[in-house]
């Protein structure tokens, strides 16, 4: 196959030129390579810039502690760089001792590697040199100790009750006040002063607990400076402590308003560890439901977007929209927003009769609803002139960026990795790919919703042509085991007993399947080491990098187009911090 | 009803207006302060900003296109008055009162274009270092 | 229907109950079925409840008829605080302030899981439920509650609201909040929901 050779092409150009680089193989078969320290920055330039054709993208950068596994090295980092010509990942994981290693900071290399090695210090403890500015980003200031690390309590109730007395309170909120000498920045120009507006993490604007403090020369904003870390959640350190099917419903609350695409993120990429192949029906199944959280998201995005703007009826239509869309999700699910209906090997159960009529209603009246929408909202002169031409960036700034979904179609490179890299049967379904030309805030809202247009048609594709079989595979590892032989066979009870509570033991090793959330590309990166739960777990959101452009995007507007770039960008707070 | 030197006599509506609108507003404010409920003093002062401390104080020097705009409007605003005040004796000033008018507010009309053109009204855009370094 | 006690509490220890004229017992029955139906929350979400409360807003589930569908920007001008969402370290001494820095009369709502006791995140950065720092008002459960869920919370709140007791003014008058006894809606119902004995299958929609 055209990938294996090329695969191959890739492992003897790296050993080649790079004599201290060793192969490995993954699960997944992405390539791997074990660089070491001194030598990551030549294999990092190499890669972007000599190979060809080459990784643009820094895909995700994070660490593993390796302490408790037995391994002879302390911690890992690990790079995952993106190629869209080869369409594949690489994965490069440079060793590290100590008790605080030090690594070379890739900042030169990708601005972008800037946030995701702030991420790593403050949950790891790993220093990167050369690093602007290494500080913490996720867990508060006054943090001490580092939470992914092995020796780190996971658990609330195994730390100190948590109070908030007067003084604890004033200390907090003391090292939250911005300091704008930290950051290098000017306080005043000759002619004026500069306010520091905090646009806090309870703000309407910034939809959900986002910090921004803005630098503004009147009502201009000179720069921006975002603070993430309200909403971590420590989903990561959790999937340590769960077991491989009890982390599902973790995943769905990852980014809250995706549901089932956050579950198929997780689970696919489990999947390819085990090597579990997913019945025709369960994978149909799964494209439909996850089309369907694509369309709720959206609609969301869609009613925020407008409302931020000023017009505020177009949101209680979407939302009568949606409602429509979760009352077949709860039919399907049970749930509205977090359903944990996806397990591994398929789903949870099979859909319910009387499914088909609920989803040919909707999608009936969905298409003359959103040709209202557009002449609401898209087509209003007032709502084009504060987009149009505001927060545009062109590809190479986004892929460089790592920015993905809507936001790198809009500035007019076409990649969906539906389209591109398939997975859950997407290959087998008809729909068109929406693109942009400009990357500004009227693009990226184009083409979300050109993209419900498409997501309408992937679910006609799956309401006409739903597979009959199992909804789960008969793969030993598929987690719960189907019921139906649980009576009549003491094996497969057994079987079904173990799975539901010990949880399934998945091979060593590490996976990691790169897809197309409804924010931008989602990835799990798993590693297991045989166990009944993962050593690390981590996950690639993709809002994380999209806010990471966010100073850049809004240099020199106002704070009135501020809140249209901020609407446009459809990040959501739980995908960023997790 | 006019008296002898066409001097209005019932004058006395106006303190009374006023001396009610003055017990008005000064009841509404006794009584609401001293209505309800009294939560904790200290960071109920505090102005809002999310929550957070704010960083540097409001007193800043401006920038001078807030002056720029507020002089033009004042302008702006000056004239009205005096568009009012025609108005009040319109119809007995008259063909020439109106046209005397129509002269003034078409002079301060050009003006207005002037004043857009040369781009007084649009905020600076001009390349600021911001001396941000990371 | 149900009773109402009174505990007046000065500094946590039960007080007399104040004879009151019958013109200011009326009166403050008067304010309170006002407040009631006024009940302006403070626009503050945390996390994914924040949309099911949102969603409670918009037309299929109108919180307007509620008299609730001003939500307020400023702390000043909001009297209910709904947690909508999870707690977090990072966010708690912000929601203290905020809390602070709201007018007399104010309520809060705890909504979901995650704000009534931590949830299913049982991990280092969430505080695990806003009653450690907050004082709570109705508990809302759910994962997260449906919109008529919060609804509901929302009119048991207006029903403790029309039965609650305020001081009229901070300078003459008795002092002290009292408010009726909280109820469990679990206890309440479930005589009722243990008589269901047909449940829906979910192979039928």
């Amino acid at each position: 196959m055209k990938s294996d050779q090329r695969v191959q092409e890739v492992r003897d150009e790296v050993t080649s030129r790079f004599p201290g680089v060793n192969p490995e193989t993954a699960a997944d078969s992405v390539p791997t390579f074990r660089v070491s320290p001194p030598d990551i920055l030549g294999v990092l330039r190499y890669l972007k810039e000599q190979a060809y054709p080459g990784y643009p993208m820094l895909y995700d950068l994070t660490a593993i502690d390796e302490r408790y596994r037995g391994s002879p090295r302390d911690f890992t980092v690990v790079y995952h760089l993106f190629s869209f010509e080869l369409a594949q990942l690489i994965r490069l994981k440079v060793p590290l001792e100590g008790e605080f290693p030090h690594i070379p900071s890739a900042v030169p290399v990708w601005p972008a590697a800037n946030w995701y090695e702030r991420e790593v210090y403050d949950l790891f403890g790993i220093v990167f040199d050369g690093h602007p500015n290494l500080r913490r980003i996720i867990m508060p200031m006054t943090w001490k100790g580092h939470p992914l690390r092995k020796d780190h309590p996971a658990r609330a109730t195994e730390l100190a009750d948590y109070e908030l007395p007067e003084a604890r309170l004033e200390e907090e909120l003391d090292s939250y006040t911005f300091n704008p000498e930290e950051w290098g920045m000017e306080r005043e120009s000759e002619d004026s002063d500069f306010m520091f507006l905090n646009m806090g993490p309870n703000h309407p604007g910034t939809h959900g607990l986002f910090r921004i403090v803005l630098q503004l020369d009147g009502e201009e904003i000179l720069d921006a400076v975002p603070e993430i870390g309200y909403h971590h959640r420590g989903i990561e350190k959790m999937a340590e402590r769960q077991t491989w099917h009890s982390f599902i419903p973790y995943a769905s609350r990852t980014d809250y308003l995706g549901g089932v695409v956050n579950d198929l993120a997780y689970v696919l990429a489990v999947e390819k560890l085990a090597g579990i192949d997913v019945p025709d029906r369960a994978a149909v199944m799964r494209v439909m439901l996850a089309e369907m959280f694509r369309i709720s998201s959206h609609l969301v995005w869609y009613g925020t977007f407008a409302q931020d703007l000023g017009a505020l009826s177009p949101i209680f239509l979407m939302f009568g929209d949606r409602e429509a869309v979760l009352d077949i999700i709860q039919a399907i699910t049970g749930a509205r927003m977090h359903p944990g209906w996806l397990r591994l090997g398929g789903t949870a159960m099979d859909l319910p009769n009387g499914w088909e009529p609920m989803v040919r209603d909707f999608l009936k009246d969905f298409r003359k609803h959103l040709v209202q929408y557009d002449k609401m909202v898209m087509r209003n002169r007032i709502l084009k002139a504060r987009t149009r031409g505001i927060g545009a960036y062109d590809a190479h700034t986004a892929i460089e960026w790592g920015v993905t979904g809507p936001g790198l179609r809009a500035a007019g490179y076409s990649w969906d990795f539906r389209k591109n890299m398939p997975y859950s049967g997407y290959e087998n379904f008809e729909f068109d790919v929406p693109v942009g030309q400009n990357g500004d805030c009227y693009d990226r809202g184009l083409v979300r919703i050109e993209e419900l247009v498409q997501s309408a048609r992937i679910i006609e594709q799956c309401l006409n042509n739903m597979p009959a079989g199992p909804y789960k595979s008969d793969h030993p590892l598929a987690t719960p085991p189907r019921k139906e032989r649980t009576m009549k066979d003491i094996e497969t009870l057994i079987n079904h007993f173990v799975g539901v509570t010990w949880g399934p033991v998945m091979p060593a090793g590490e996976a990691m399947v790169p897809m197309e959330a409804t924010k931008g590309s989602n990835a799990y990166y798993v590693v297991s080491d045989g166990g009944n739960s993962s050593y690390r777990t981590r996950i690639r959101a993709p809002s994380f990098p999209h806010l990471q452009l966010l100073p850049i995007m809004s240099r020199g507007t106002f704070i009135s187009d501020m809140i249209a770039i901020i609407g446009s960008i459809d990040f959501v707070m739980g995908d960023v911090d997790r | 009803m006019p008296g002898p030197n066409n001097f209005p006599v019932d004058v006395w509506t106006i303190p009374v207006y006023f001396g009610i609108a003055f017990l008005l507003t000064a009841a509404i404010i006794v009584i609401s302060s001293v209505l309800g409920e009294k939560g904790k003093r200290r960071n109920e002062q505090r102005p809002y900003e999310s929550g957070i401390n704010a960083t540097g104080s409001a007193r800043l020097r401006f920038n001078a296109q807030f002056y720029v705009v507020a002089m033009i409007f004042l302008v702006f605003d000056v004239e009205t008055v005096f568009v009012v005040t025609w108005a009040v004796g319109g119809k007995r000033l008259g063909w020439a009162g109106y046209f005397e008018i129509a002269l003034f507010i078409i002079l301060l009309l050009a003006t207005l274009l002037y004043v857009a053109r040369i781009g007084a009204l649009d905020w600076r855009r001009r390349k600021v270092e911001t001396g941000r370094q990371k | 229907m149900s009773d109402s006690r009174f505990t007046l509490t000065r500094g946590g220890l039960p007080v007399r109950e104040l004879r009151k004229s019958f013109a200011l017992t009326k009166l403050s029955d008067l304010i309170a079925w006002g407040r009631k139906y006024s009940v302006w929350p403070f626009n503050f979400g945390l996390s994914c409840c924040y949309v099911e409360f949102a969603t409670a807003l918009t037309s299929k589930f109108d919180m307007a008829r509620f008299g609730s569908e001003v939500l307020r920007g400023s702390p000043r001008e909001a009297d209910l605080l709904v947690v909508a969402g999870t707690v977090f370290i990072k966010v708690a001494p912000i929601i203290l302030r905020l809390y602070q820095q709201m007018m007399e009369p104010k309520w809060v709502i705890s909504m979901g899981s995650c704000a009534n006791s931590g949830g299913m995140f049982d991990i280092y950065s969430v505080v695990q439920g806003v009653d450690r720092f907050l004082p709570v008002d109705v508990y809302v459960p759910g994962c997260p509650p449906r919109p008529d869920a919060f609804l509901q919370g929302l009119t048991m709140l207006q029903e403790s609201i029309g039965k609650e007791r305020r001081p009229l003014s901070w300078v003459v008058g008795p002092q002290g909040v009292e408010k009726p006894a909280a109820i469990s809606n679990r206890d309440r119902l479930a005589a009722e929901r243990r008589r269901a004995t047909v449940l829906r299958s979910p192979d039928e929609i």
